[in-house]
């Protein structure tokens, strides 16, 4: 009898032990999607498409560089290059997850640079439907995370997890990750609103492989309330490249290198 | 003949007939309970009708919102204290909690964007995040909020006394349930504060919820104010019963087939079950006969089918010409006028059809006794009401040309009055002065930049012309024109965007609050707003490629007038500064000007094709166009006469009141018909007494005239009056209704019923005898 126990506590323990908690799942998702590398640059397209099927553009270079660990300090910097009339715009954002990010823009008709206050991290990113936040990522410990259920998306089995955000003042009162299991990236989002009806959709529509890393190259954000959607093409996506830390800078903003913006 | 059968049919077997009528009607009523109303003046037009495709169009390029409730808030003592901005922040947020509501685009001192600059730093954020906790705070968002053109008239009062919160709502949500929903919010806070619930949606649910209550309490209303004087006039329950029934039976008929065929109720068939209680009242005329044949004949069958041959005719034309009148609306292009205008002819029809069978069955069924009873008490020589029609039939007789003097000078009057007739539409303006819809609106436009919102969509040719300094100023140069008119509030466009920017980029210096100079720096800072804005700041005020610019104008009245004022100081603004720009005006009030317009136009178009088809059925049914026209003059002249006093009263010609043209055309000619083709009925009787020999009849002399026109103003001029009063008591109800289309229609219809019957009493005899050498030219036919 025992040694029965004892076989049971056995089998019973390591799944106990290695089983994910929802905080672990969230914590390798964001160090999956995005603070993977040293550093990262891309190419992004984004297309902002109206509920009538109208078509405003964004294109830009964005170079990201990360300051510590997983879930650390991370500094970005954006180069326009579409609309055509805002070309030569660059903006830069150092994102600290415990306080609010210092952003800063270039405005090239006038030649100045402005800092950009930035307390609503959920705000609109350059128009679109992707928020700051959806871009550079939500501090994990702002919301409760359990698993709700396990699906698979397609072919690939993921784990779904409902983040519920501790403060009342976020636009959402809860959303549903569809995390891959295999490479913890968040593969659907489900955003529900404060009626907890269902209103944002995130779908990463294309996962390549670059330099060893699982990349969502193409990834949509569609808001069903307003019928308006976001689609995001990376291209020259690469990694660890090298990027020095000087390039986020005032001085680089007005006059970015070409040889990282290209 | 096939009527004469119908009702020796229904006289053999007059159970058959009650019972087939009450099976008819219990099965079309299980209809009822699918009735749905429709209430958005959009359906007025068909989906494909340009200004609707257009107004659409701009909907969607401008991502705008069909529909916006206002929320007023009035505190006397100003609202920028903790007490009532903490009520604003907690109203906001369970107004964004409603289901319904397009919570994204709430605009409220919490929701709302501002782009300030503080130090070195741009902020676009809320304009109020946290109620200010200092005074110091507080001075602080009082500044912020009146030195920003955007706010002010739109969020707070120029006083600081009234802010407004703007909730539009999604496709499909019903306006009044929001707007109650606001108001249990509202109640639960307590303090000085007032709050008024305004908008287009909760006036037009509003309305339709009234509109149902009409339909349930002051039908039944009118109904039984009519059964009462049919009672009082009759003295027999039965007869009373038959008529309402036969009222009854037709409304039901035709309602329950319109929601059966799946058709929603409009504001104008919501009116139809009062007219055709007010139709069926036509039928007085067999019972007012049948009651004087009864006398006669002392046989009940006998009375019915020889009443049945002496009014048939007449009850037939008037049917035919009351049905044609309402009939012809049906080719008109307005929705609801189509839908009324067959449902009334509908019902009119059945009207008749049961006048041939339902009565006759149900006067075969009534004990004889309780007639006889009941028809003692009438006596042509007796009664005081047939006397004093006998002395206003004398009247016209014998002073026929002081009388058509009297006449023409009042039709001189009339043609003045209708010079003054001013055309216009205001849909605020149906609900009454007193009720909590009006007062917030008079509240919120007297206060704010107003209710009412138009739009001008300014059309370049090119993308990204509306980025050119040329463009902006262009729409900053027509806004402060527009804002000249009295009845523009507030005008808001894209220019106003970039001239804050503009401002806040260079720290708030008052000598940047202009358009920039260059393409290049507009394109960047409506970049940068969009970079932290809601997107739909931008988009309610530009398209993607930025070809299209929309100017947003809020107008201080409803009344369609004032788009109108709109769209002539916008072409004339183009015409004095030429620009490769089209504008095209567009929104709400646009289109209820459109809609009114057209509604009116259809309507007048209506009446005038009525009135033709009114004439030629005068011809057939007097065989004679001397005739026709003889009868048609009372009834233009009592049109002339209403309108005439409405042009002086100086009511707005309105919806109501246009539906109001073809409804008197197709009643006050029942009167006309009667009166003709009894008088000619008896005089043809009277000159058979007198030459029996005789195979052609003889031109009638003038005293066998006079006499018969004696007779006709005493005895079916009893009918006509009996007719009037019924319908006009039916009618006065309305005039008791929370909503004025309602009270229009009901005090012009019992005026324009008293006059045409007394018209017809009058006239006629005036004109037959001034006449009588024209009209007998060829002997009486």
């Amino acid at each position: 009898m025992r040694r029965f126990l004892v076989f049971l506590v056995m089998i019973l323990l390591p799944l106990k032990v290695f089983a994910l908690t929802p905080d672990e799942i969230m914590k390798k998702s964001q160090a999956a999607f995005l603070y993977q590398g040293k550093d990262f640059k891309a190419r992004v397209m984004m297309k902002l498409i109206s509920k009538g099927g109208q078509e405003r553009v964004r294109e830009l270079t964005m170079l990201r560089k990360n300051f510590g660990e997983s879930g650390g300090d991370q500094k970005y910097f954006i180069y326009f290059f579409q609309p055509a009339d805002v070309k030569d715009m660059t903006f830069m954002v150092y994102k600290y997850p415990k306080k609010d990010d210092d952003r800063w823009l270039f405005v090239p008709a006038i030649n100045m640079v402005r800092r950009i206050a930035a307390q609503d991290k959920r705000s609109s990113f350059v128009g679109s439907d992707f928020t700051y936040e959806d871009i550079s990522g939500r501090d994990i410990e702002d919301d409760t995370h359990a698993i709700s259920k396990e699906e698979k998306i397609g072919n690939r089995d993921c784990y779904v997890i409902k983040s519920t955000p501790k403060a009342a003042d976020v636009d959402y009162s809860y959303k549903l990750s569809w995390i891959d299991k295999t490479n913890f990236l968040p593969l659907k989002e489900e955003y529900y609103d404060r009626k907890g009806e269902l209103y944002k959709v995130f779908t990463a529509d294309e996962i390549k492989d670059i330099k060893g890393f699982p990349t969502a190259t193409k990834r949509t954000m569609k808001n069903l309330q307003s019928g308006h959607r976001t689609e995001v093409t990376f291209s020259k996506t690469d990694y660890n490249i090298g990027i020095e830390d000087s390039l986020f800078s005032e001085r680089y903003l007005k006059q970015p290198p070409k040889k990282w913006i290209e | 003949m096939k009527k004469f059968s119908l009702v020796e049919f229904s006289v053999r077997h007059p159970k058959l007939i009650v019972a087939l009528a009450i099976i008819f009607t219990l099965a079309l009523m299980t209809q009822f309970p699918k009735m749905k109303t429709d209430t958005n003046p959009k359906n007025m037009l068909p989906k494909t009708s340009d200004v609707r495709v257009w107004n659409d169009e701009v909907e969607k390029t401008f991502g705008l919102y069909e529909d916006m409730i206002a929320l007023g808030i009035v505190n006397d003592k100003g609202i920028l204290n903790q007490d009532t901005l903490g009520k604003i922040q907690r109203i906001t947020d369970e107004i964004l909690k409603i289901k319904g509501v397009s919570a994204r685009d709430v605009s409220s001192f919490t929701t709302i964007d501002n782009v300030t600059v503080e130090g070195e730093t741009l902020k676009v954020a809320p304009l109020m995040t946290a109620v200010p906790k200092t005074d110091k705070d507080l001075e602080i968002l009082k500044k912020m909020l009146f030195e920003n053109p955007l706010f002010i008239n739109r969020i707070i009062s120029k006083d600081g006394k009234t802010t407004a919160i703007y909730v539009p709502l999604e496709k499909g949500a019903n306006g009044k349930e929001i707007a109650d929903r606001i108001r249990e919010i509202v109640k639960k806070e307590k303090g000085d504060e007032k709050y008024y619930v305004a908008g287009d949606p909760v006036a037009r649910d509003t309305f339709g919820a009234e509109m149902f209550k009409l339909m349930g309490i002051f039908s039944p209303i009118a109904g039984m104010i009519m059964f009462i004087a049919i009672y009082l006039m009759f003295r027999n329950l039965s007869l009373s019963i038959s008529m309402m029934m036969v009222a009854m039976i037709s409304i039901i008929w035709s309602m329950g087939l319109l929601i059966g065929l799946g058709f929603p109720i409009h504001i104008m068939s919501s009116m139809s079950p009062v007219f055709l209680m007010a139709i069926a009242t036509d039928s007085i005329h067999i019972f007012n006969e049948f009651y004087f044949r009864y006398r006669e004949k002392k046989d009940k069958k006998t009375a019915i089918i020889e009443t049945m041959n002496a009014v048939g005719r007449p009850v037939r034309y008037t049917a035919l010409a009351t049905a044609a009148g309402f009939a012809v609306l049906m080719f008109m292009h307005i929705i609801p006028v189509k839908v009324f205008g067959g449902l009334v002819a509908f019902g009119t029809i059945i009207l008749r059809l049961l006048s041939f069978s339902f009565i006759p069955a149900i006067l075969t069924l009534i004990k004889e006794e309780k007639i006889e009873k009941a028809s003692s008490r009438e006596d042509v020589e007796l009664s005081r009401t047939t006397q004093f029609l006998r002395s206003l039939g004398s009247f016209g007789t014998h002073k026929p040309k002081a009388t058509v003097i009297v006449g023409l000078i009042l039709f001189v009057v009339a043609v003045i009055g209708i010079t003054k007739i001013n055309v216009n539409n205001n849909m605020v303006e149906w609900f009454k002065k007193n009720s909590d819809i009006r007062i917030a609106d008079k509240i919120l436009n007297a206060d704010l930049g107003g209710t009412s919102l138009g739009y001008v969509v300014a059309v370049s040719k090119e993308d990204d012309y509306i980025k050119t300094p040329e463009a902006m100023r262009y729409i900053e140069g027509l806004q402060r024109h527009l804002e000249r008119l009295p009845v523009v509030g507030k005008t808001s466009s894209v220019a106003d965007y970039v001239k804050r920017i503009n401002r806040v980029l260079h720290n708030d210096d008052l000598q940047y609050d202009v358009v920039p100079e260059t393409k290049e720096m507009i394109g960047q800072y409506i970049f940068l707003f969009s970079m932290s804005a809601k997107p739909s700041d931008l988009d309610n005020v530009v398209d993607y490629p930025f070809r299209k610019a929309n100017i947003w104008v809020q107008l201080k009245t409803w009344d369609a007038q004032a788009m109108r004022d709109v769209i002539k100081a916008v072409d004339d603004y183009k015409k004095s500064h030429p620009i490769p720009m089209e504008f095209k005006p567009a929104g709400i009030a646009y289109f209820n000007l459109v809609w009114n317009d057209a509604v009116l136009w259809d309507m007048l178009r209506g009446f005038i094709v009525a009135m033709i088809v009114v004439f030629v059925i005068l011809v057939f049914n007097f065989r004679s166009i001397k005739w026709a026209i003889v009868g048609y003059i009372p009834l233009l002249f009592t049109i002339l006469l209403i309108y005439g006093v409405v042009g002086f009263i100086g009511k707005d010609f309105d919806m109501p009141i246009s539906v109001l043209s073809c409804l008197s055309l197709g009643m006050a000619v029942d009167f006309a018909i009667h009166f003709i083709s009894r008088f000619k009925q008896k005089l043809v009787e009277s000159s058979e007494l007198r030459i029996e020999s005789s195979e052609q009849l003889k031109t009638p002399n003038s005293e066998l005239i006079t006499n018969s026109l004696l007779w006709t103003a005493a005895r079916p001029g009893k009918g006509i009056m009996l007719n009037a009063v019924l319908f006009a008591s039916a009618f006065s109800v309305m005039m008791f209704a929370p909503l004025t289309p309602y009270i229009t229609v009901g005090a012009f219809i019992v005026s324009m019923m008293m006059l045409s019957a007394i018209m017809t009493i009058i006239y006629l005899p005036a004109l037959i005898t001034l006449m009588q050498g024209w009209l007998f030219k060829g002997g009486l036919r």
